[in-house]
């Protein structure tokens, strides 16, 4: 009897062998899929980055429960501090020391743009959130960089659009003097023009990014007396755009649109202090459409952050779920494979089903479009009157794009 | 664009109101310039931690509510004070002998650190600070209008500039800074302490820094990186005004401020250019700065 337990045991021990000898190695060869996200850590537009930062986060603590191909997806972070040289130098740290099987980012164009090159040489797929340069899916598209957010030429035709409705004549054109605040300007002045001719462009002004005071701005374009003013603003001016076009009763007197006026991350900012009736556009709204998607993951969010998500968390959270859609679609840590499955691919997302469009790599999204009002509900002011406008009405044509690639 | 006289005079009213924050950070600036010697390029940080304190008591504790506002204008620059007196006994007291480039790279270090405790305790996000009801909105002047809060700015700032002169030319603790900025071994050796006049001199100028911090956090977004415009824009203006020189900065930041609101109004396309190209004129000028510099 003894001598049958002892044989037992010594099953059971075999066993244990093979699990920890041939079982283990084998799991240990599911590797992870690792990405590296490089976004900007510090100043002004961490606020941005951390927060599509958390929605990624959010979304992989979902996606690895299960697990993708049999494997978690991991992430390391590299702070590109704004600037196109450290951004560069930090992808190519992840891509050759760190091995990483995708990068993720950036809010700043400039760096989207110089890292997307780079990784079409390296042949490693880059899935941009937050910047919005209309180059970086256009002109500059290649296949190995995708977008995950709305872009400029989609923000300022919606703009454009929406403004040829309107009865203004005399506009005054003004903004951040980067990237962003031209070609959302190039944008919605082209789209404006083309659908209203007789609008005319009485006068520009552009300030240097991060500019502490636009009082003199705003004085002179009131001063000339504009019918509407588009303001060209991203990022860390907002707040201050909207703070004085209140107190120089700008915003009493003269029609206002800012492609991101209604942007909760502002919004939020401002607190009910905030000036009403601006006319504004976004990507997300945390409670429009009013679904039950959408209701989730605004609850989850905020149990984990403690706070109403916006578009960067939005964003974070739908680039997580295409990474790992599309892998499970490939059905290999493939990057190639990786980049067919993700062209054409629809996901499920807290504002409905949406897809990355395959003959540019710009994925399709609702834009919805407002004016910024006080509620009770919120202490702070949220977006009425809202029109959807969906990404095909926004959108340049495939035609256009490679038009504009030169293909 | 035609040009009225009505605009011109409602632009040199923004313009001299910014001028009056910048005047006020500046004289921090150039007070511990002419007394300690040290380029303190932290001092925007200071500043930011002003405006970031002013939020935490105006909003914070207080809600939101006027009461809040004075509060903040009033404490804001006291906490100010407190870290940069931990800061001078702890650190900078040691330093006051190195060379020029030492304390240069000292500051810039303490520059990093600073916006990272920020970044630590305030976190990433954008904070707003409200004006008080009484300063809120705009009054017609000139045909144009002019928001209140500008027209408070202009009441402060020549405020602080007669506290500044009284200071230095009324009290012993002023005198014996002024005399430590032109000979300190002289101050030394007369038996003052020497070690305690500095640490005083630093307080007060980083309060100012702190104190600018809260008067323009109602204006603009409490962000991370407030920091870097503002001491860029101090150190010039600090140049053309003569280096250590109080009344010195009033003059710069008044250039400053008017250039740029006027430059706004007649190119606006370029208007970024004008406070700087004034500098530029400043300097080829008057090398050394428009006042006496104590360098």
């Amino acid at each position: 009897m003894k001598r049958i337990v002892t044989m037992k045991s010594l099953v059971f021990l075999t066993a244990l062998y093979v699990t920890l000898f041939i079982l283990l190695p084998a799991q240990a060869k599911a590797r992870p899929i690792k990405v590296g996200v490089i976004d900007c850590y510090t100043g002004p537009a961490a606020m941005f980055c951390k927060e599509a930062l958390e929605g990624f986060e959010l979304a992989l603590n979902e996606i690895n429960k299960e697990g993708v191909l049999g494997s978690k997806i991991e992430f390391t972070t590299r702070d590109t501090k704004f600037k196109v040289d450290v951004g560069l130098s930090m992808a190519k740290e992840l891509v050759m020391r760190e091995n990483v099987d995708i990068l993720v980012g950036t809010i700043s164009s400039g760096v989207a743009l110089a890292v997307s090159d780079y990784c079409r040489g390296e042949k490693v797929p880059f899935l941009v959130w937050i910047s919005k340069s209309e180059r970086i899916t256009g002109e500059k598209g290649h296949r190995y960089v995708f977008s995950t957010g709305e872009n400029t030429a989609m923000f300022g035709k919606a703009g454009g659009v929406a403004l040829s409705k309107k009865p203004f004549i005399k506009y005054w054109i003004t903004g951040d003097d980067y990237e962003y605040g031209h070609a959302i300007a190039d944008a919605a002045w082209r789209n404006l023009k083309q659908r209203k001719p007789e609008v005319e462009k009485i006068g520009e002004s552009w300030w240097k990014v991060g500019e502490p005071d636009l009082v003199p701005y705003i004085n002179a374009i009131m001063a000339a007396e504009p019918d509407a003013v588009i303001f060209c603003t991203g990022g860390g001016s907002m707040v201050n755009v909207m703070k004085t076009a209140k107190a120089t009763g700008m915003s009493d007197k003269i029609p206002v649109w800012i492609p991101t006026a209604t942007d909760t991350t502002i919004l939020r900012a401002l607190g009910p202090g905030g000036p009403e009736g601006m006319m504004g556009t976004s990507d997300y709204l945390f409670y429009h459409p009013d679904t039950s998607d959408n209701r989730e993951f605004v609850k989850a969010f905020q149990d984990a952050y403690g706070k109403y998500p916006a578009f960067p968390g939005f964003q974070g959270y739908i680039t997580a779920h295409f990474i790992a859609e599309a892998f499970k679609k490939a059905g290999a840590l493939d990057k190639e494979k990786f980049i067919d499955a993700l062209e054409g691919l629809k996901i499920e997302s807290p504002a409905g089903e949406i897809e990355m469009r395959a003959c540019d790599h710009q994925v399709v999204l609702p834009i919805f479009m407002g004016v910024t009002k006080k509620v009770p509900e919120y202490d702070f002011l949220i977006t009425t009157d809202i029109i959807t406008l969906t990404g095909d009405d926004v959108m340049p044509t495939c035609e256009e794009i490679m038009k504009a690639r030169g293909e | 664009m035609e040009i009225d006289l009505a605009a011109l005079a409602s632009q040199l009213v923004v313009g001299i109101s910014r001028a009056m924050i910048l005047f006020i950070v500046c004289a921090g600036l150039s007070f511990v310039l002419g007394v300690l010697r040290v380029p303190n390029i932290a001092h925007g940080s200071l500043y930011m931690i002003g405006a970031f304190s002013a939020y935490s008591i105006a909003m914070r504790l207080f809600g939101g509510s006027s009461a809040g506002f004075w509060l903040a204008l009033i404490l804001a620059p006291l906490v100010v004070a407190l870290v940069s007196l931990v800061t001078e006994r702890v650190l900078f007291c040691h330093l006051y002998e190195r060379e020029h480039l030492m304390l240069l790279l000292f500051t810039f270090a303490l520059m990093l650190i600073f916006g990272d405790l920020v970044k630590i305790i305030w976190g990433a996000e954008y904070r707003s600070v409200s004006a008080p009801d009484l300063l809120r909105g705009s009054v017609s002047m000139f045909g144009a209008s002019i928001p209140r809060y500008n027209l408070f700015l202009l009441i402060i700032g020549p405020l602080v500039a007669i506290g500044l002169w009284l200071f230095t030319n009324k009290t012993k603790m002023g005198k014996i800074s002024r005399a430590a900025a032109v000979d300190r071994e002289m101050v030394g050796l007369i038996g003052i302490n020497v070690s305690w006049v500095f640490a005083a001199a630093f307080v007060i100028g980083c309060c100012l820094a702190g104190l600018g911090g809260s008067l323009v956090a109602p204006t603009v977004s409490v962000t991370l990186g407030m920091d870097h415009t503002i001491i860029i824009e101090a150190f010039l203006i600090v140049t053309i005004g003569g280096l250590g020189n109080m009344w010195g900065a009033l003059v710069g930041s008044l250039i400053f401020g008017v250039t740029h609101s006027f430059g706004v109004l007649l190119w606006p396309q370029f208007a970024i250019v004008f406070p700087y190209a004034a500098v530029v004129i400043v300097l080829l000028l008057r090398p050394r700065g428009l006042l006496k510099s104590v360098w």
